[in-house]
């Protein structure tokens, strides 16, 4: 199981190194404009091919690439009713927080649990091989955070039918 | 705190101070609510310093529960079994609450242990009121009889507008709680909680504790309960409880366990939101301190040294050029 993540992750590491070359580009219809193209997709000459990365059918990344900008959607693992409240809490969670993250994207895209937005000027910003490592880290963190968090409600849940039990 | 306490505390602080000033005179006018839609009242006036008035409400029985004269039935007889002389019923009650006991502080026992105890029993008198119904099954289960004039189940109040369900028989009362949540995380969370209730049922070190089930449809045993009192998203919880569980001194902890066991559950659903929170808040924390890695320039902010002469030395230039303007 963990050497599919690692091949799952390395693949989306390769990807945006290849993806992330982002420039400066100026919007073609209206005057002083600078509007990330992946967004608005107004001419289609500006934008990639996008690739979806899949580990399996409910864990899948998406790739979608412009000229200036870039964006990363990221559907997560929800095998029951109890990973899918807490990952929906936890993104919830991020989202919310996304004017801290900078890259983070406040709504995800349709179909997709949490989205980032990098458009040139965050790669000018930042060094581009660690905010790859940062993409990375995330997709790693939020697939341990739930996994941990399932596991303290289940160990909560023991433990509280225990010691109630016990009173009998 | 993992177990929820019969007596209320603020209660109990409240008669204690009153007893070690006693004679003192003092205005107490007190109200408080406790979970489930439980409402208290202290009064203390400053011409009988020895008089308490504790009023109690509680919360809005549905329609299947059997109420005598605002209150479960058996309470009247439960509050004069465990408090005796000190305590006098007043009739009607204040407005806006069930019932209002008139406490005689002066006529509590000399002995410090005793008293103490008392005053504990006082403090949970939402235990004896509500609990009175359950008490006077499960005494009759202790004693293998079922009580007569009893229906088939019966409706016990919880909380607001709700209440579980008791089937009582000679050697065993079956116990079905529906269990109602508001949030749907609360749901999800209180489900993963309840299956966990049946596994733990099975290890060893449990064996004599009532078997617990749960199931998302309501249990053969209310078959003629309507539809509405069965409305439940969290599913059912049944146990059973059988003689053992409720002989001698037992009893007093069942009911309570029983009776509270919504809030219980609750309690602990609301602990574990909070604590995933504060988990969430940490995992923030370290990813944007993943993100901020990713700055170039945070080197060279530590720096100050060098930023600081740069401001000096911008500040002398400003300085010359406006010494040369003038």
């Amino acid at each position: 199981m963990a050497s599919t993540l690692r091949l799952y992750l390395t693949c989306i590491r390769n990807t945006l190194e290849a993806a992330m070359c982002l420039q400066n580009f100026p919007c073609q219809e209206v005057e002083r404009h600078n509007k990330p193209e992946v967004e608005l997709k107004t001419s289609p000459e500006l934008l990639l091919n996008p690739v979806l990365i899949c580990r399996n059918e409910a864990e899948k990344c998406l790739i979608e690439t412009s000229i200036n900008s870039l964006r990363i959607s990221l559907k997560v693992k929800q095998a029951d009713e109890l990973e899918n409240i807490l990952a929906k809490k936890f993104l919830r969670f991020l989202s919310m927080r996304a004017e801290a993250f900078q890259v983070l994207r406040r709504k995800p895209v349709q179909g997709y649990d949490i989205s980032f937005l990098i458009t040139n000027y965050h790669c000018e910003e930042l060094q581009k091989q660690k905010l790859i490592d940062f993409i990375v880290q995330f997709m790693e963190d939020i697939d341990k955070e739930i996994s941990e968090l399932k596991m303290s409600v289940s160990t909560r849940g023991r433990l509280v039918a225990t010691e109630f039990l016990k009173q009998f | 705190m993992i177990l929820l306490q019969s007596h209320s505390r603020f209660l109990l602080q409240t008669l204690l101070n009153r007893i070690q000033n006693l004679e003192k005179c003092i205005e107490l006018d007190h109200h408080w609510v406790e979970f489930d839609d439980v409402r208290y009242h202290v009064q203390v006036s400053m011409k009988n310093p020895h008089i308490l008035l504790l009023s109690l409400s509680l919360p809005t029985p549905p329609l299947e529960t059997v109420f005598v004269g605002g209150l479960p039935f058996g309470a009247i007889e439960a509050i004069k079994a465990a408090y005796g002389v000190i305590v006098q019923i007043l009739d009607p009650p204040r407005d806006g609450f069930n019932l209002t006991l008139k406490l005689n502080l002066s006529k509590l026992p000399q002995d410090e242990d005793q008293r103490h105890t008392l005053l504990v029993k006082i403090a949970s008198v939402r235990e004896v009121v509500l609990g009175a119904p359950l008490r006077v099954i499960l005494k009759h289960l202790a004693s293998r009889t079922v009580a007569p004039d009893i229906d088939q189940f019966v409706a016990l109040v919880h909380r607001p507008n709700e209440s579980f369900f008791l089937v009582p028989q000679a050697e065993k009362v079956t116990v079905v709680f529906p269990m109602r949540f508001k949030d749907s995380i609360d749901t999800v969370l209180a489900t993963s909680f309840l299956q966990e209730f049946m596994e733990s049922r099975r290890t060893a070190g449990l064996s004599n504790a009532p078997p617990c089930l749960w199931s998302k449809t309501p249990p053969l045993e209310l078959k003629g309960v309507t539809d509405d009192e069965l409305s439940a998203n969290a599913g059912f919880v049944t146990f059973v409880i059988l003689p053992r569980h409720v002989e001698g001194r037992k009893l007093d902890r069942t009911v309570w366990n029983l009776s509270t066991f919504h809030a219980y559950v609750n309690y602990h659903v609301k602990c574990s939101e909070g604590f995933m929170h504060s988990r969430m808040r940490r995992r923030v924390e370290s990813l944007i301190q993943a993100l901020n890695c990713a700055k170039p320039d945070q080197e060279k902010t530590k720096k100050t040294p060098q930023t600081r002469s740069f401001k000096r030395l911008k500040q002398g230039f400003l300085r010359a050029g406006n010494r040369m303007l003038e």
